[in-house]
């Protein structure tokens, strides 16, 4: 095996389960995160200000929600927004990289001696399944920029709930999954079965929690050398690749799509590099109609297969981007005003929260920080935020004290 | 080989205001030109005016910035990021005619020599020759890839003609050039200048550049074309400015002029004295600057750093005052005595 996802935490008891969690693992929820890595900008995504000093050039349309509109460049996701509800008020304080990644990721700074699990994690930890033949957290980031600086974490929870990180953007892949190419299938499933056989001989009249996860484990391993179909596209139909595009990012999404759907319960698919210091608008007009192809796409694939009202899809990175335009036409780091937004599951289509000034410099009205939103995609993934972790005996919540999910964008 | 005294420029007089101004156009023999701006405006100005006041045109024009402007016998042409063209009276600053132009973002509006064609180009990869007077559609001119190799928006920076009006050039984000007759419009040659575009594959996964200004040499015979060059880190402007030169007849790419990079950005304008033995590059990255080259050696022999990043200037038909237009600021930059 190669990342210590299998790991278990010393420091707390990883497999302990409420009734509460017992049932939500039995549900279907899951989460897509699309992370727009280097932080893409609200002015010409959800947020726009068409005539503004701060507007740039691009200008702003309706929507399927009336009242609603976002920017010209994504006019997929205007025919969308009945699936979609839009955070427009994130101050985050944090206009840093790698700060600005931790908090989003997080919901929240460490603290000194204590590191806390990202988003992935907890929801692995909540929704994830011991007997899952595939990994609880998948992380896709392949290009190099930014990286390192959005780590993800598992933080206290250790490392089984760390995620498989793919990086190759040449062929992507679990990493040490592959069945080596001496051993012929035949000798692979004999194997399979002989430790079968032995471990069930084993565990009969020895019902404890070890031998139980010991053989999960094993189960779990098996299960995920199979998993090495779901990045194969080949047989995937080509009206549904055709409907995502044809870039590195949509064939990832695509992948993620197929994970939530093996029962991988969070997926992140990072997509670098949004950080537009120069030529904002060229990058924009770059990336941006690439996010609307690939989530109205996600969007649409989710609901025909029926899994939209399950699968929550977030896109949000570590900030936005200033409302001032400078010399070089480009947009700089911006933690105080900008957006987010949620898709399907859990949450109320065509909501919008929270409100920016008339030139998108400031929050006027319900502002929120990365905590809220964390528990809020907590809580639309059916994840109770007020819930506590304990860390020997010190109990941890979920979210910092005071922190309120939206209740106005939950379904 | 020019001499050194006759680039000797230096910024006179300094105008600041609250917006970008991307776009100019001057009227023969004197100091009043007009300007498109990023507050939507276009504006009229004498610069040589002892106080010069910006008059702003007034009506419906557009509604997004002004990309580009260009002047007729009676009108002032402007294209916009909002796809249309606005044919403005001159001396009343009303608009006389408002139209759609292009299905994507207008990026640029050149007039023809003689002042009865006008040419527009925008992202939706087409360049378009009206009537200036009528504003009639008269030819769509098309060729420019729409997406680039990694299946991605291209763009349609710019167009310019000889100065005899027989040739047109349009030049894409790729660096691809066409270069047409004017009598019936059909490509004669095709240029390539790829040095002026960057892709990332790996690090950052988008690109930066492309060809955003070309103009043929006064005897016709060469196309210069201005850009920037390869860029390591495509999130910032932070390579040196590009000046690529072609024999466009044999296709053949003559020099590249960089001098090292110490003007970094893009290339946004190119002008050549009237003599023709220098041309002039303006741009910039978060600063801006004047940058001469002897069109005989195709070599740098002067920079000069300007108060702004400039988007268009004007050289004077005495080539002895150069109006400049860009980020927050309007400079002339007159010869020094």
């Amino acid at each position: 095996m190669g990342a210590g996802w299998l790991g278990t935490s010393a420091a707390i008891n990883t497999f302990a389960e409420t009734g509460l969690n017992k049932a939500l693992k039995h549900s279907n929820k899951r989460v897509i995160l699309l992370w727009l890595a280097g932080g893409a900008s609200q002015l010409e995504t959800w947020d726009p200000k068409p005539g503004a000093s701060t507007g740039g050039p691009f200008t702003d349309m309706g929507t399927d929600i009336p009242g609603v509109r976002i920017s010209e460049l994504m006019p997929q996701m205007a025919k969308r927004m009945k699936h979609s509800c839009l955070i427009r008020s994130l101050n985050t304080r944090d206009g840093g990289h790698g700060g600005g990644a931790q908090m989003m990721m997080r919901g929240r700074k460490d603290e000194a001696n204590l590191k806390y699990p990202d988003l992935g994690a907890v929801v692995s930890r909540e929704l994830g399944r011991m007997d899952s033949p595939v990994p609880d957290y998948v992380n896709f980031y392949t290009s190099t920029e930014g990286r390192n600086s959005s780590k993800v974490s598992p933080g206290f929870l250790g490392a089984r709930y760390a995620p498989i990180s793919l990086h190759d953007g040449e062929k992507l892949t679990l990493p040490n999954i592959t069945k080596l190419d001496q051993i012929t299938q035949g000798d692979h499933e004999a194997r399979a079965n002989l430790r079968d056989l032995l471990s069930r001989q084993f565990e009969q009249g020895r019902e404890t929690g070890s031998v139980r996860s010991h053989a999960a484990a094993y189960a779990r391993v098996h299960g995920l050398m199979s998993c090495e179909k779901l990045f194969d596209l080949s047989d995937e139909p080509q009206k549904i690749k055709d409907m995502y595009g044809p870039t590195q990012f949509a064939e990832q999404v695509i992948m993620a799509r197929r994970m939530v759907e093996a029962g991988v319960p969070f997926v992140r698919v990072s997509r670098a590099w949004w950080d537009s210091h120069g030529q904002n608008f060229e990058t924009h007009q770059e990336l941006v109609p690439e996010l609307d192809r690939v989530l109205a796409a996600l969007i649409d694939d989710l609901k025909q297969r029926g899994m939209l009202d399950d699968v929550l899809v977030v896109t949000m990175g570590e900030f936005g981007r200033t409302p001032k335009i400078n010399a070089s036409l480009g947009r700089d780091h911006f933690a105080t005003a900008w957006s987010a937004s949620l898709h399907g599951g859990g949450t109320k289509g065509g909501a919008v929260y929270g409100k920016t000034d008339d030139k998108c410099e400031k929050v006027v009205e319900n502002e929120i920080g990365a905590g809220e939103l964390f528990a809020t995609i907590l809580e639309a993934a059916g994840i109770d935020s007020s819930k506590e972790y304990h860390v020997g005996a010190r109990p941890i919540p979920l979210v910092n004290p005071g922190i309120k999910p939206i209740r106005e964008v939950l379904a | 080989m020019a001499d050194d005294k006759q680039t000797d420029f230096k910024a006179a007089k300094e105008i600041g205001q609250k917006s970008i101004a991307f776009s100019m156009a001057r009227v023969p023999e004197t100091g009043r030109y007009f300007y498109g701006t990023s507050d939507f405006g276009v504006y009229d100005i004498d610069h040589l005016a002892e106080k010069p006041e910006a008059k702003a045109f007034d009506g419906e024009g557009h509604n997004s910035y002004v990309m580009g402007v260009a002047l007729t016998e009676q009108h002032v042409v402007t294209g916009g990021w909002d796809r249309h063209l606005v044919w403005w009276d001159r001396e009343t600053g009303k608009p006389v005619r408002r139209q759609k132009a292009h299905a994507k973002w207008l990026r640029g509006v050149e007039a023809s020599p003689d002042g009865k064609r006008i040419i527009s180009v925008g992202d939706d990869m087409i360049a378009r020759v009206w009537d200036a007077m009528s504003g009639k559609l008269l030819h769509e001119l098309d060729g420019h890839a729409k997406q680039t190799p990694t299946h991605y928006p291209s763009m349609l920076f710019c167009a310019g003609f000889s100065a005899d009006g027989q040739l047109l050039a349009t030049g894409d984000k790729l660096g691809k050039v066409i270069i047409r007759e004017t009598k019936n419009f059909k490509p004669v040659k095709t240029l390539d200048a790829p040095g002026h575009y960057t892709w990332d594959p790996r690090a950052r996964r988008h690109s930066i550049g492309g060809l955003r200004s070309l103009r043929f040499s006064p005897d016709g015979k060469q196309l210069y074309t201005g850009g920037i060059g390869k860029i390591g880190n495509v999130d910032h402007l932070g390579a040196p400015g590009r000046l690529e030169i072609f024999d466009w007849e044999k296709g053949e790419s003559l020099k590249v002029v960089n001098n090292g990079g110490s003007f970094k950005g893009l290339v946004e304008h190119i002008e050549f004295a009237p003599d023709g033995k220098w041309a002039v590059l303006g741009g910039g990255d978060h600063g801006g600057w004047l940058v001469f080259v002897d069109t005989k050696e195709m070599k740098i022999t002067r920079e000069l750093k300007a108060p702004m990043h400039i988007h268009e200037f004007n050289l004077n038909e005495a080539a002895d005052k150069i109006y400049a237009v860009g980020h927050d600021k309007l400079v002339r930059f007159d010869l020094k005595a």
